[in-house]
């Protein structure tokens, strides 16, 4: 925790309250009430189909809530679209990477920038001094993201024609270009073999440094929650189970009958 | 703290819509080339190829705009051509007052804008078929106003459009009328080779092929589909004012709904979301038809060019642009080996 304290007072705490998400019938969150502490990499952990991705969608406004409220810092989110939830400093990616499939990675980052202040759309069409000034600011932004993931030599590729490994740090890539102060990463690690993994903890570990934020990233293998997250929360069957530092979170018998189907013993 | 490279020349300043390419040296070859292809027309055919030439400039206007729409934005258009007459008889209108090409190319973008709001604002939210739809009932709703008002505008009938007179050049002579129509097309050209370096043009590629990665970093979904309704119906309304120029005669037909197929079969046979596609796909629509009829053949056109679509459609989805740029790739890795993966 020691790692990511200084940054407590930039980043904002993120807080819902009773969330429930229901499809049809069918209820994806029940009453959750979580807080992540402002500026710390958190995880969120839990089965398949426990909601986790349920939940970041409802912090990031992609699915309507029938009840309870996300509130980050002092701001409360509940009324606001997605978009208006990503200028104000949310920004997800997706557990299904949604890129452009027919562009090159460059513009897949900088399509990330949209946060940053742009010129009027006049002004971009036109070309006028403003614009440049803004293309170069973001293109200097997505320079360092992408040399930051490895990918400064893939900038130019179609992602199509990338492996779905860096597919996936493509979107992170999206994610990170604007420094956003509340960033949720769903399974980011997904389909990385260990070295990638590892490389992507400690990017993540940098970008944290670099700019605070505060940082949920969704993952099932418990070394690396363990060696990037400060804090973990643990979900079930749509509700919340259990929160703390990794040791707790991992050592409690509850999480471990949910999350491995056995208590102990489990291996990542 | 992100090391070296980054202080290394890089080669991201690029358009990001045409992939991997580069910096001003790729740009100024490509103005240099256009240059040539341009000069040929004046100086090597005769006054009746230089009078399809002038038209080829116009309808690229049309296909640019129309790429700007469907090809970079995902949105299905079938009132192009009808943005085209909303050029075309506001050029007349204006023109039968006495007023010259500055008045009436100012005219035909206000009126343009005005119309393109008009279809765009109500279907916001709309996409696909039921935005293909609403402006195809723009597309009958301007034939039935230009049935309706014979006095102003012709009818049926169609109507006689005076010339762009611009000191001693006159749109009536080839020659004038295309080296008139390069102008505008040139700009329209760079614009939206420009565009594909901006924001507001990765927006439009956003808002094509993901949604919700589009809103998920603060794209405004609808807000750039009206930008982009608003710009093509612009770049249509001045194809209408040059088309009016260049061939002196319009009438309703010229706009229907076969005119905005047409425009769109030339979009996707060129290439979607490609400048390059553009020009070829209005190339394309000028030039194989009349080629049909000097032959004898032009019942052969709507044929041979559905059969075309179809084979676009199936096997080169990325149209000429596409193929050639495979064919390219193609020759490259033989020759060059591990290039793709550096
Ligand atoms: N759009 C949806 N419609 C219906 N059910 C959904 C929808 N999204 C998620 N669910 C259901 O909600 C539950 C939680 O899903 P999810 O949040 O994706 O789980 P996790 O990310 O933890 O694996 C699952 O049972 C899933 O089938
Ligand atoms: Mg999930």
């Amino acid at each position: 925790m020691s790692r990511t304290a200084t940054h407590n007072t930039v980043a904002p705490a993120v807080r819902t309250e009773g969330l429930t998400v229901r499809y049809g019938a069918f209820q994806a969150l029940s009453d959750v009430t979580v807080s992540l502490p402002a500026g710390q990499i958190s995880g969120l952990i839990g089965p398949n189909g426990a909601g986790k991705t349920t939940l970041l969608n409802a912090i990031s406004g992609f699915t309507s809530i029938a009840e309870g409220s996300v509130h980050v810092g002092h701001a409360d989110l509940t009324a606001l679209d997605a978009r208006r939830r990503a200028l104000a400093g949310v920004v997800r990616g997706f557990q299904t990477v949604r890129l452009l499939d027919r562009e090159s990675v460059l513009t897949n980052v900088l399509i990330g920038t949209e946060r940053l202040p742009q010129p009027s759309a006049l002004a971009q069409f036109f070309g006028l001094p403003s614009q440049w000034r803004a293309g170069r600011r973001d293109t200097a932004a997505a320079a360092e993201v992408l040399d930051l993931l490895g990918l400064t030599g893939q900038a130019h590729r179609r992602v199509d024609e990338l492996p779905f490994a860096s597919r996936r740090l493509v979107e992170v890539a999206r994610v990170l270009v604007s420094s956003p102060s509340v960033i949720l990463l769903d399974e980011p690690a997904a389909g990385l073999d260990q070295e990638g993994r590892q490389e992507l903890a400690a990017v993540l570990t940098r970008v944290h440094h670099n700019h605070p934020s505060t940082m949920v990233v969704v993952e099932h293998d418990v070394d690396l929650v363990k060696s990037l997250c400060s804090y973990v929360i643990a979900l079930d069957s749509g509700a919340f189970l259990r929160d703390g530092t990794p040791a707790e979170v991992f050592g409690d018998r509850q999480v471990q009958l949910a999350y491995f189907g056995r208590a102990a013993g489990a291996d990542a | 703290m992100t090391g070296a490279t980054i202080t290394r020349p890089r080669r991201s300043a690029q358009p990001p819509a045409t992939g991997r390419g580069a910096g001003a040296r790729r740009i100024l070859t490509r103005v240099a080339v256009f240059a040539v292809i341009a000069a040929v027309p004046p100086l090597l055919f005769d006054d009746y190829w230089v009078f399809m030439s002038a038209q080829v400039l116009a309808f690229a206007v049309a296909t640019l705009g129309l790429d700007i729409l469907y090809g970079r934005t995902g949105q299905m258009s079938l009132a192009h051509a009808s943005f085209m007459g909303v050029g075309a008889y506001t050029t007349y209108i204006v023109s039968s007052y006495g007023h010259g090409p500055a008045i009436q190319l100012g005219a035909v973008v206000v009126v343009a804008l005005l119309a393109a709001l008009v279809v765009a604002v109500p279907t916001l939210r709309l996409s696909g078929l039921r935005l293909a739809l609403v402006t195809l009932a723009f597309g009958e709703l301007l034939a039935w106003v230009i049935r309706e008002t014979t006095d102003l505008t012709g009818g049926t009938q169609g109507a006689s459009v005076d010339p762009i007179v611009i000191g001693t050049w006159d749109s009536s002579e080839p020659l004038h009328a295309y080296l008139i129509a390069l102008v505008p097309a040139a700009i329209a050209t760079l614009l939206a080779a420009h565009l594909g370096r901006t924001q507001l043009g990765r927006r439009m590629l956003a808002v094509r092929d993901t949604e919700l990665a589009a809103e998920s970093v603060g794209v405004a979904v609808a807000r750039t589909k009206i930008t982009a309704f608003l710009i093509s119906a612009v770049y249509a309304g001045i194809a209408g004012w040059l088309y009016a120029a260049i061939v002196g005669f319009i009438a309703p037909p010229d706009f229907d709904l076969f005119a905005s197929v047409y425009l769109f079969v030339a979009v996707v046979i060129g290439g979607a979301g490609t400048v390059l596609g553009a020009w070829l796909g209005a190339a394309y629509i000028v030039l194989v038809p009349e080629l049909f009829t000097l032959a004898g053949q032009p019942n052969l056109y709507p044929i041979v060019g559905g059969a075309l679509l179809a084979v676009v459609a199936l096997l080169v989805p990325d149209g000429i642009v596409g193929l050639g740029r495979g064919l390219w790739r193609r020759v490259r890795g033989a020759r060059g080996g591990q290039e793709g993966s550096r």
